[in-house]
């Protein structure tokens, strides 16, 4: 017990030291026993790990929000899970780890931007969510309209849509980017481009409710899309990434770092691309220095020519083969929630796995 | 020779009056546009998963919370539910109206909410052909936040599922969304109460095949959208400073005719009638649904504003008839059966389909028309039997106004070769009629091209500091414009006091030369509202001789 407090503090001091630079290890919040015990128990902020002063502050003024913020990061995580799921590095994330991919983003990489950019919006998209079922009481305009509490409303209604949820992710997720080193920059252009790809991608909806229905009257409101779009949005984004290189600047608070574009002919990033100014490592084979598992014993696609295929995810070192007799379900009838009566069938595959 | 005040009023007199009539438009589009928010409002809700555990709550009522005090038991996924063994039929969707903090006011006028589905797409469990969902909705309010929910509707209502998806049906597509239709849910003509809520049902049966293939529903989403209470607040100014101006001017308009010693024409009654028309639109009888739980007030307004279009479209029908310079006699409704009579039923169409909509939903606020496919067919053929009518009216419009013209030209040329009188009488038509036509084709422009923006633009545009609501000046312009049409068309076309006196003693002299030749035109004297004063006993002697 004492040996694991002496480790855990030792983490926390190599943290602050390093890995803070790094990402943020309150993401941890959106696995294991800290997230199972969301529904039941209210959160509380001194327990969440490597929070910055300005998120604790936000973390105890807001801890309604707080829940769908961890529920936020949980469906950053999946969908990485989900856009990475048959290339070498595959959104792993480690369980009994504070730095819940490891260290694999701690170095600017792309694989670091895809992850800021998927959680950002992720927490955008979760506290918007949350808005709409009325779990928060923080959510909606009547804070920044004049005047006493409902009457903005009762005037001109509350119709914000994902700006709410834009704006809590901003305030939390980049709390602890204010440091004027290059990571930082990274990582705040990163949260922005995740969350402006929610903004990009909302959709008009509209509704006819005029004289017996026609468009004499129409109510136009913008929705959110479903998170896979966004998903599939930010993998475009992170395959056309942006090498930066650093610039340092003198200031009157200091050295400043910048980022500034390493190829002058490609077109410049926009504040919705992913950046990045560290190579990426081939994840071929574990290394526990850069945090890469290696691809041994993953399933590969023998007849794909792809990432996911057998030769490129090995990285040549080529797959074995074996078949595998699965009892599986079939033949079943669904209901839409909940239950399913199916019968037992059993199928022969071949799975190949790396060597 | 007199005529409508328009003729006799001097150039200066008529841009005065003009101009008045500009600066109240731009008064009328600068209050929607400036004071009033944005029309209306929609707000996203989201469904939440309550449990209904207890078996014995189940046989009383029990309304189901989804947040505050008392709320229900949660499940955040139905894998959460699939884990702990929870049927579908006992999952209530629960829905609060408003979010918290918030409270609904009789201001908003009315609610309709809209249902959308989020079903996700699983190789196993597609989306059946034709799949319909058959939902249990209940409805209750309250209102203070410790009462009691009270009851207001309980139904079973069916949706048909219209999705598609957009990507190949593989595995790796497992998880996207379906894109679904919106289904139209619930409309309440007055929001009398302050706190709504919502309990959703989906149960199942294979039996009855009851919810078996709608796919994998994740979530259920609702768009509540209302009036703004400012937007209403500025309406009902507007209707409440509007309905005395018409109602003047409508009584002073029916006292210089029945001053006349001749009984008012077909066009004069028109106008009256457009003016009752109208002010049976503006009169703010609204006011009293702020104090009264009236819900069939939405209806009431669409029966308002349909009974000022059918009354507007015979207007114009008939106004150009009575223009038309022939030598016929018209005079009469019954002149205008066919011209008027596709206005009638075309509007008595959209009168049905409304009733069969709006007027069901004052008993069950759930029910569509569109939600089955006969009423889907029946809605479409009254929709499009109104197109048709529509159609047919404008060709008859356009013929009308096609004729006017080419019989204007004909005149044009004989009008040097007239007596001055007969001269005087046809200018003042053709400047009537010329007059109206730009005037009625600037409104009409001007509400296609406010149309069109509003439908087109966001609803707001940023002017420095300033929000101009577009959609709001959209409607608060275009309901000031045609109410100045109809001040300005009573107001113009009144018969004019000037040369009251002398008119009698000319009429005799005058026209009796002219008898003879033109004699069919003179009918046309004694049919449209030129004439101050009835027809003298020579008009009616010429009329007999032309007819033999």
């Amino acid at each position: 017990m004492d040996l694991y407090l002496v480790g855990y503090l030792m983490c926390m001091c190599m943290s602050s030291a390093r890995v803070l630079g790094g990402y943020p290890i309150w993401w941890s919040l959106a696995l294991g026993p800290q997230y199972s015990s969301l529904g039941s128990q209210p959160i509380l902020c001194g327990s969440i790990p490597g929070l910055v002063p300005k998120q604790l502050r936000f973390c105890r003024n807001y801890i309604e929000i707080m829940p769908s913020v961890a529920e936020g990061v949980k469906l950053g995580i999946q969908e990485c899970q989900h856009q990475f799921r048959g290339r070498r590095w595959n959104c792993t994330t480690i369980n009994d780890n504070l730095a819940i991919f490891g260290p694999v983003l701690d170095k600017a990489t792309r694989e670091s931007a895809f992850v800021h950019a998927i959680a950002s919006a992720g927490v955008a998209f979760a506290v918007t969510r949350s808005c709409a079922e009325g779990t928060s009481t923080m959510c909606g305009c009547d804070s920044h309209h004049k005047g006493p509490p409902g009457e903005g409303w009762k005037w001109g209604g509350c119709s914000e849509d994902a700006e709410f949820g834009v704006l809590v992710s901003r305030e939390f997720a980049d709390a602890r980017e204010n440091r004027p080193d290059a990571r930082s920059a990274m990582n705040r252009h990163n949260n922005e481009a995740g969350r402006m790809t929610i903004l990009e991608n909302m959709h008009l909806r509209c509704k006819c409710h005029g004289l017996s229905g026609s468009c004499e009257v129409k109510t136009c409101w913008w929705a959110q899309p479903d998170f896979r779009l966004l998903g599939d949005y930010l993998k475009d984004k992170y395959d056309s990434a942006s090498e930066m290189v650093v610039e340092k600047h003198r200031e009157s608070r200091g050295w400043v770092e910048t980022l500034r574009a390493k190829y002058a002919f490609f077109k410049h990033p926009t504040e919705r691309d992913l950046v990045y100014y560290e190579g990426s490592p081939n994840f071929c084979e574990p290394n526990p220095e850069t945090g890469s598992f290696g691809t041994r014993d993953r399933n590969c696609n023998v007849s794909s020519h792809g990432i996911e295929g057998c030769d490129l995810l090995c990285c040549g070192r080529g797959h074995n083969t074996r078949t595998e007799k699965r009892k599986e379900k079939c033949h079943c009838i669904f209901h839409w929630c909940c239950y399913v009566s199916c019968q037992e069938c059993v199928r022969v595959y071949d799975v190949h796995t790396c060597k | 020779m007199a005529g409508a005040i328009i003729e006799n009023m001097s150039t200066k007199k008529l841009v005065i009056v003009g101009l008045i009539l500009l600066l109240f438009q731009a008064f009328s589009f600068m209050v929607g546009g400036l004071i009033a928010p944005s029309p209306t409002t929609a707000v996203h809700y989201l469904a939440t998963k309550c449990v209904d555990s207890v078996k014995a709550h189940h046989q009383g009522k029990k309304w189901f919370m989804p947040w505050g005090p008392y709320q229900c038991d949660k499940i955040r996924d139905f894998d959460e539910a699939m884990a702990k063994r929870i049927e579908a039929n006992n999952i209530v969707f629960a829905v609060h109206i408003p979010l918290p903090n918030k409270e609904m006011s009789p201001w908003f006028q009315f609610m309709l909410v809209i249902l959308q589905f989020d079903i996700a797409f699983k190789m196993y469990n597609q989306i059946q052909e034709g799949a319909v969902a058959t939902l249990d909705v209940g409805l209750a309010y309250r209102d203070s936040t410790l009462s009691k929910w009270t009851e207001m509707a309980h139904s079973v209502e069916k949706r048909k599922l219209n999705c598609n998806f957009t990507t190949t049906k593989t595995v790796e597509n497992e998880g996207r969304y379906y894109e679904c239709d919106l289904l139209p849910f619930m409309e309440l003509g007055s929001v009398s109460h302050k706190y709504y809520l919502l309990n959703i049902r989906l149960p199942v049966s294979e039996r009855k095949n009851l919810n078996v293939g709608i796919g994998e529903i994740k979530d259920i989403r609702l768009v509540g959208i209302h009036q703004n209470g400012g937007f209403t607040k500025v309406w009902f100014a507007m209707k409440t400073f509007l309905t005395p101006s018409i109602l003047i001017i409508m009584i002073w308009y029916w006292r210089r005719i029945t001053m006349m010693s001749r009984p008012p024409v077909l066009l004069e009654k028109v106008i009256f009638a457009l003016g009752i028309s109208m002010t049976f639109i503006n009169i703010p009888v609204e006011w009293f649904s702020i104090g009264f739980d009236w819900t069939w007030m939405l209806l009431f307004g669409d029966i308002r504003q349909g009974v000022f279009y059918a009354m507007l479209l015979s207007f114009w029908i008939i106004f150009c008839g009575e223009h038309l310079m022939d030598q016929s006699e018209r005079n009469r409704l019954s002149v205008y059966w066919k011209q008027v009579g596709p206005i009638v039923f075309g509007s008595f169409c959209l009168f049905i389909f409304d009733m069969c909509e709006r007027g069901v939903q004052l008993t069950n606020p759930f029910y569509s028309i569109w939600a089955s496919d006969v009423g889907t067919e029946l809605a479409m053929a009254f929709i499009i039997v109104a197109g048709i009518c529509a159609c047919l009216y404008f060709l008859f419009l356009c013929f009308m106004v096609f004729q006017v013209f080419r019989n204007i030209s004909g005149k044009r040329s004989s009008l040097p070769a007239m007596t001055k009188a007969r001269r005087l009488h046809y200018e003042g038509l053709i400047f009537r009629f010329k007059f109206l036509m730009l005037v009625t084709l600037a409104c009409a422009a001007m509400t296609v091209i406010f149309f069109i923006v509003s439908q087109v633009n966001e609803g707001h545009w940023h002017w420095g500091d300033y929000t101009v609501q577009v959609n709001s000046a959209f409607f608060t312009g275009i309901y000031g414009m045609w109410n100045l049409y109809v001040f300005a068309l009573m107001f113009l076309y009144a018969p004019s006091h000037k040369r009251y006196g002398d008119e009698q003693s000319s009429a005799g002299t005058c026209y009796c030369g002219d008898q003879g030749g033109n004699s069919g035109e003179d009918i046309q004297l004694t049919t449209t509202i030129t004439h101050v004063d009835g027809p003298t006993e020579v008009y009616k002697m010429m009329g007999k001789e032309s007819q033999e």
